[in-house]
């Protein structure tokens, strides 16, 4: 008998509708992925299953029964718990503290049992081979990828019969994503169900049993996963055919240098990093994460302290802050790696966040004059297809590949032409995703240089001109031509090289 | 206009309590509506209103301001002795007197931007070194009466209008087009909303944060002048009371305290609502203390109707996978 059974589920946001009539069933020991293009409804699903919004109309029965749930402590107690990326938890409090928020093993006294606590952890992450993670400390101090790792903990640790992984891969490196992989497997094998949402199609293939397409709020497809293409299932999700989804690598690439940095340091995480990159050209760069590419990414951008020289355009160019490396056609823009923490503001508009950094151009004699700014964003909106009610639909509403839209767009609106791009994609579709590689290709012939950082060590190969492999804060290898690929950048980032 | 109205939701509910409280305090007391009454209500209204045109920018920006009842007392017994009773230099002293505002600002603000200082720590800090200042400057003795020049611009009216009031409406203006209509009102909420997204948007944030607090520095000497005019004579601790109104102000106005949103219209209306409320406890025959558990519990309901519709939109944005 089918675990969950949904049948008519709709839920509209004011005038959006963000599910018409969805239908869903999955079974218990099976890894069911759901799949559909960004805003085709499937967080607001998962948010309806965990507790955290109430539908409004349709049925879903778990375990044969009525299941209404009124808040997220309703869902648990039905064994549901959903993964949701890193807004859930809490940075002042520490990783433990944060995995057992408000469930905490108690003493006699009601106060929390701190050796307990720190028993049970280090049980859960045993039990499921957690990467290393400190269960003292603070969760400020965490990178991205760490964040989710503690909250997949966190829904691990209330043992759900039925765990949702909302896109749980796309914060992690390789190594990581291969052991929730893993792990996935493995709960199904001990009789959970798993609900895993991804945008990246070899993982579902690895690891799904059936999968189910939504497509503007509604079911298009269930299928056993065995008995479906890969192509198929893109044509169903995005409701044309894809003819590739990487674009040709056509070489763009000029004489002229349009970035070049000699001896970067920061730290102990940037120790001499020297590269050029040229006007058209898309310049990877890769390495196991952690081995100073945020770093590199945000040296660059101003946004922390670096020596070393730094030439745009020819020019040595001093950038102590990100407005000064925003500014003028010499500058540089980044797509940062946290969209929320670093990139939108999430209770402002979609037109307020893709005019925020070239908001003085809008102005003359000192007022702003919003037919200007509206037009502009207008056109922006149509060019990257941002699926928004409205422009002034709250950034934080947006289903997660449109807020990444939003940022692009936001960076595109600048006159830099130097743009550092780090995991543009994280979150995307793959509709989306061919999109965006071929405006890169396309702003890459319009003389732009481009910066590419990706945790999906295949879109380095098929997307980069050249690639860059990182280790220990330096430029472990330049790799080139056929000499481009998972391999060589995996080789080159672990192998020792002779000392530089 | 139905989106005018969801976005700035807060800001209409902010005018219609004052709406209600007029009709509340007009039944109990019937002379209320009355032209001089309400002269003097708006009056009173102003010079709350000035003050919490600084601190409502400085909260927008994520900050807070506790140095404004010093910043202003000071100004207002700083005036007082330099002109003993002239009109005269009044001409360089109150530009020099703004100035210094502005100035107190600025330390409070390079404070808070570019040494981390936490805001409450900074502004109260600057609050009680002013205030140690005026009392060894004064030596607790009284200042000569203010110079009428001053108290025509408190008191005075042109055409029938108060001063102050004209004054407070071209302060308003100006606040308005500062907060919509120029590049440094969205610098101002980007800030507040999130200081890290606006650093990685290439806003000045140093920069517009030191602007608020000086903006604060401003307005509060520039009340503290006009109150002198409007009492007669400046004396020590007149600024107190505006500590808390110039904070409930902004909060009734619809501003989340933690920075992002608001409106100086709404702030206006907060003023307004903070006056009639002083209005209103006398004819109900209630006592000054009364009148603080009112006040108090005034506050209290308003910011946590706002806080309500923040947690509502927080927690569904914080429940937004992506
Ligand atoms: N609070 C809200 N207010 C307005 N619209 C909303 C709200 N929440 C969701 N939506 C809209 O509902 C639609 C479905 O969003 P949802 O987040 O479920 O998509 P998704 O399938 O998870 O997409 P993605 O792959 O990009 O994460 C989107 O158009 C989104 O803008
Ligand atoms: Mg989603």
């Amino acid at each position: 008998m089918d675990l969950v059974t949904v049948n008519g589920l709709s839920k509209r946001f004011g005038g959006i509708v963000a599910l018409s009539e969805a239908a869903f069933s999955a079974r218990a020991g099976e890894v069911h992925a759901l799949l559909g293009e960004n805003g085709a409804g499937k967080s607001t699903f998962i948010q309806i299953l965990s507790g955290a919004v109430k539908h409004d109309g349709g049925s879903i029965l778990v375990d044969g029964q009525d299941y209404r749930p009124a808040n997220p402590d309703d869902a648990q107690a039905r064994g549901i718990a959903a993964v949701f990326q890193e807004l859930s938890l809490i940075p002042d409090l520490s990783v433990e503290q944060n995995i057992w928020f408000r469930h905490e093993p108690q003493t006699m006294l009601g106060t929390v049992n701190r050796t307990q606590t720190r028993r049970n952890t280090l049980a859960l992450l045993e039990k499921y081979d957690f990467p290393t993670l400190r269960p003292e400390q603070e969760l400020r101090r965490l990178t991205l990828a760490e964040r989710q790792i503690v909250e997949i903990a966190k829904g691990l640790a209330k043992n759900p019969r039925i765990l949702i992984l909302d896109e749980a891969t796309s914060a992690l490196p390789a190594r990581e994503a291969e052991w929730l992989l893993k792990l996935t497997r493995q709960l199904a094998a001990e009789g959970r169900l798993v609900i895993f949402i991804s945008h990246r199609m070899a993982e579902v293939r690895a690891i799904a049993d059936r999968l189910t397409i939504f497509r503007n709020g509604s079911t298009v497809a269930a299928h056993e996963a065995n008995t479906v293409s890969d192509d198929e299932i893109v044509t169903r999700m995005i409701g044309r055919h894809l003819d590739r989804l990487y674009p040709e690598r056509v070489p763009t690439m000029t004489q002229r240098i349009a970035l070049k940095v000699a001896n970067l340091t920061s730290g102990s995480r940037l120790s001499g990093v020297d590269f050029s990159l040229r006007e058209g050209e898309v310049l990877g760069v890769g390495g196991l994460q952690g081995h100073g590419q945020r770093e590199l990414f945000q040296a660059l951008f101003g946004a922390t302290k670096a020596g070393g020289m730094i030439e745009l355009w020819g020019k040595p160019a001093a950038i102590g802050n990100p407005r000064q490396a925003l500014t003028g056609k010499d500058g540089i823009a980044l797509v940062p790696e946290d969209r929320r923490g670093q990139g939108l503001l999430l209770t402002k508009s979609v037109r307020e966040n893709l005019t925020l950094s070239v908001i003085r151009r809008f102005t003359e004699n000192g007022l702003l004059s919003r037919q200007k700014e509206a037009a502009l964003v207008k056109e922006m909106v149509d060019f990257l297809r941002i699926r928004a009610g409205t422009p002034e639909q709250l950034a934080g509403t947006l289903s997660g590949g449109n807020q990444q839209k939003v940022i692009f767009g936001k960076m595109l609106l600048t006159e830099a032409r130097v743009l550092l791009l780090y995991d543009p994609t994280r979150g995307v579709d793959v509709g989306t995703k061919g999109e965006i590689f071929q405006l890169m290709r396309d702003l890459a012939a319009k003389g732009y240089a481009i910066l590419f950082h990706s945790s999906d060590m295949p879109e380095l190969v098929h997307v980069a001109d050249r690639v860059l492999v990182m280790r220990n804060g330096r430029i472990a290898a330049a790799l080139e031509g056929e000499h481009i690929s998972e391999e060589g950048i995996l080789r080159a980032a672990m192998l020792e090289t002779r000392a530089a | 206009m139905s989106a005018f109205l969801a976005r700035n939701r807060l800001i209409v509910l902010a005018y219609a309590g004052m709406v209600v409280l007029l009709l509340v305090t007009a039944m109990f007391s019937p002379g209320f509506l009355s032209v001089s009454n309400m002269r003097s209500t708006v009056v009173l209204a102003a010079f709350v209103g000035i003050v919490a045109l600084g601190q409502t920018f400085v909260i927008i920006g994520g900050g807070i301001d506790l140095s404004v009842p010093w910043v202003l007392n000071s100004a207002a017994i700083v005036m007082a002795l330099l002109c003993g009773g002239q009109d005269l230099p009044l001409i360089w002293v109150m530009p020099l007197l703004l100035a210094g505002g502005a100035f107190i600002g600025l330390v409070n603000g390079v404070g808070v931007a570019q040494f981390g200082v936490p805001p409450i720590i900074m502004t109260l800090a600057t609050n009680v070194i002013l205030q140690g200042l005026i009392l060894v400057l004064t030596g607790g003795s009284p200042t000569p009466s203010a110079p009428a020049l001053i108290q025509f611009l408190s008191v005075g009216r042109i055409g029938g209008f108060p001063v102050v009031a004209l004054i407070w409406l071209a302060l308003t203006l100006a606040a308005t087009l500062l907060l919509s209509k120029a590049a440094f009102g969205r610098h101002l909420y980007a800030l507040g909303t999130s200081a890290t997204v606006a650093e990685f948007s290439g806003v000045p944030t140093a920069r517009t944060t030191i602007l608020t607090y000086v903006v604060s520095g401003l307005t509060a000497a520039l009340a503290g002048m006009l109150l002198t005019g409007y009492s007669g004579q400046a004396y020590l601790g007149m600024g107190d009371a505006y500590l808390f109104t110039s904070i409930a102000a902004v909060a009734i106005g619809g501003a989340s305290i933690l920075g992002g949103s608001g409106h100086y219209l709404g702030t206006v209306a907060g003023a307004m609502v903070l006056t009639i409320l002083t209005g209103l406890l006398p004819a109900l025959n209630l006592s000054s203390g009364a009148l603080l558990v009112v006040y108090g519990a005034v506050i209290l309901i308003t910011v946590s109707i706002g806080s309500e519709t923040f947690a509502g939109l927080g927690g569904r944005i914080r429940g937004r996978r992506a």
